[in-house]
């Protein structure tokens, strides 16, 4: 049903993951950006139509009839039917099933609910900055960014905040498994498995939904407010609403989606405010360019980079045909770098306005469930370094992570100094 | 110029994106999450625009006058 492209592919590559330990390849993305049409890509079990300008990514987000989430997988392989059941969730689902489950979590995290959770958030801040000046320098990954986000998930969630280092550790082995290898073996965690029914091939995926049914088991027994709770009641009163392997990927894709993708805008943010002090100085000297500066905190660092959809029926897009069943990948990363809409896009300006970047989808159904949660997140952190007025400088070039899926920061060295 | 817009309840998601942007116009139903006009329904154009444009659910539009 694939069909291929009549002219020669240009034979890009933008999925090997070791591309990405040097950083996003933008020169690629731009070659692909000014290609007329779409671009053909090879990959390993079929290739894909890259969509990378701003405007076909945002036309495709918001058709999700003839671009389906359900068909074939989000990512960027096929899985066997019997795989993409068992790890279905929120992001492979489309209407009626996605708004169901929508439905059910959607209300926790709307804008207005999610002002609530601010003087936790702000708490939180507080305490890892104030740890962070202690010690004068560090990884600002492991003393802020990952710790952040996850405590504000897990408060959230209901989980106790001791265990927060171990589902830090689980999430980190999952990005792994968006690359080529992993680093545990599949029998990791008491898993047995078989690894390609699990989200992102991993064991520690075992081990996330053994935590989230403990979790559930407990929340049965004695309900708190909470998001487990309102989740496993859900399932109790009506099995039609939240089946038992819906609430596992459920709570799987709060963890996951939780932590990962913020820890990675804050470790971005981090980088960029050091990188460019003239634009820190800037929010120092106005701190009502807060807003702004973490619209763009989120442009710059594109946490997930790409979303892929397959097509229900025959279809053009950008002037390229396409038939039923294809794949099409939406390359977040690239849009939020397209000069079409953004002046000069590659500059990190705390002050720009209209900033219709990507980071959190190109709109419809699927927009990220956490998109206040991780604004306020950014904002609250934004705030409290401004109030201690904290300068970050670099000590070294971040590790990052092998993985084409989440621009993921594994560590970056910086000294912070409260400067009055 | 005014238009009315509605909510189409069965492919609302339930985001909250209109509540945030009309609080006047849109409330969350209590018990289903899902947006109900409230008052008149009327806005002026530009804003029912955006607001139309930003629902994930694609579930405002304008009502047949």
């Amino acid at each position: 049903m694939s069909t291929a492209p009549t002219e020669a592919p240009l034979s890009p590559n933008v999925t090997d993951a070791s591309l990405y330990l040097d950083g996003i390849p933008y020169d690629r993305f731009a070659e692909m950006r000014a290609t007329p049409g779409l671009v053909w890509h090879d990959y390993h079990d079929g290739g894909f139509w890259a969509v990378t300008r701003h405007a076909d990514v945002r036309t495709m987000s918001r058709d999700a009839e003839v671009f389906s989430s359900a068909v074939g997988h989000t990512n960027l392989w096929d899985l066997e039917a019997d795989a993409l059941e068992a790890r279905r969730s929120l992001i492979d689902t489309d209407s009626p099933d996605h708004t169901r489950l929508r439905r059910l979590v959607a209300r926790a995290f709307t804008p207005k609910n999610i002002r609530r959770w601010e003087d936790t958030v702000r708490v939180i801040t507080a305490e890892l900055l104030d740890e962070f000046v202690e010690k004068g320098q560090g990884d600002f990954v492991a003393e802020v960014a990952a710790p952040l986000p996850i405590r504000v998930i897990l408060t959230m969630l209901g989980v106790p905040v001791e265990d927060a280092g171990y589902l830090v550790e689980l999430s980190n082995f999952l990005v792994e498994g968006t690359g080529e290898t992993q680093s545990i073996p599949p029998d990791a965690f008491g898993n047995t498995t078989e690894l390609r029914l699990l989200p992102f091939n991993s064991p520690a995926s075992h081990a996330l939904f053994e935590y989230g049914e403990k979790m559930g088991e407990m929340r049965r027994n004695d309900p708190q407010d909470d998001l487990v709770t309102s989740l496993v009641q859900a399932e109790a009163e009506d099995g039609d609403r939240l089946s038992g392997s819906e609430y596992r990927n459920l709570f799987h894709l709060l963890v996951f989606a939780g932590n990962e993708t913020t820890r990675t805008a804050l470790s971005h943010g981090a980088m960029a405010l050091a990188d460019h002090p003239d634009q820190w100085q800037r929010v120092l000297d106005d701190p009502s360019l807060i807003e702004s500066a973490t619209e763009e905190v989120l442009r710059w660092s594109s946490p997930v980079m790409h979303m892929r959809r397959t097509t229900t029926k025959e279809v053009e897009l950008a002037g390229t045909t396409l038939g039923a069943g294809e794949k099409v990948v939406m390359w977040y990363s690239s849009a939020n770098r397209d000069d079409a809409v953004f002046d000069d896009p590659f500059a990190f300006d705390v002050g720009r306005q209209d900033n219709a970047h990507f980071s959190f989808g190109g709109g419809g159904p699927h927009l990220c469930l956490g998109a206040y949660l991780a604004r306020l997140e950014i904002i609250v952190l934004l705030e409290e370094m401004a109030k201690r007025k904290l300068h970050l400088t670099r000590l070294g070039e971040p590790v990052r992570a092998p993985s084409n899926f989440v621009h993921g920061v594994l560590s970056v060295d910086m000294a912070v100094e409260a400067r009055a | 110029m005014m238009v009315r817009i509605q909510v189409n309840q069965e492919s609302c998601i339930g985001s909250g994106q209109c509540e945030m942007l009309e609080e006047e116009t849109f409330v969350l139903d209590d018990d289903t999450g899902i947006s109900q006009v409230v008052g008149t329904g009327l806005l002026p154009a530009d804003r029912a625009e955006k607001v139309i444009d930003m629902c994930p659910g694609r579930a405002i539009s304008l009502t047949e006058t």
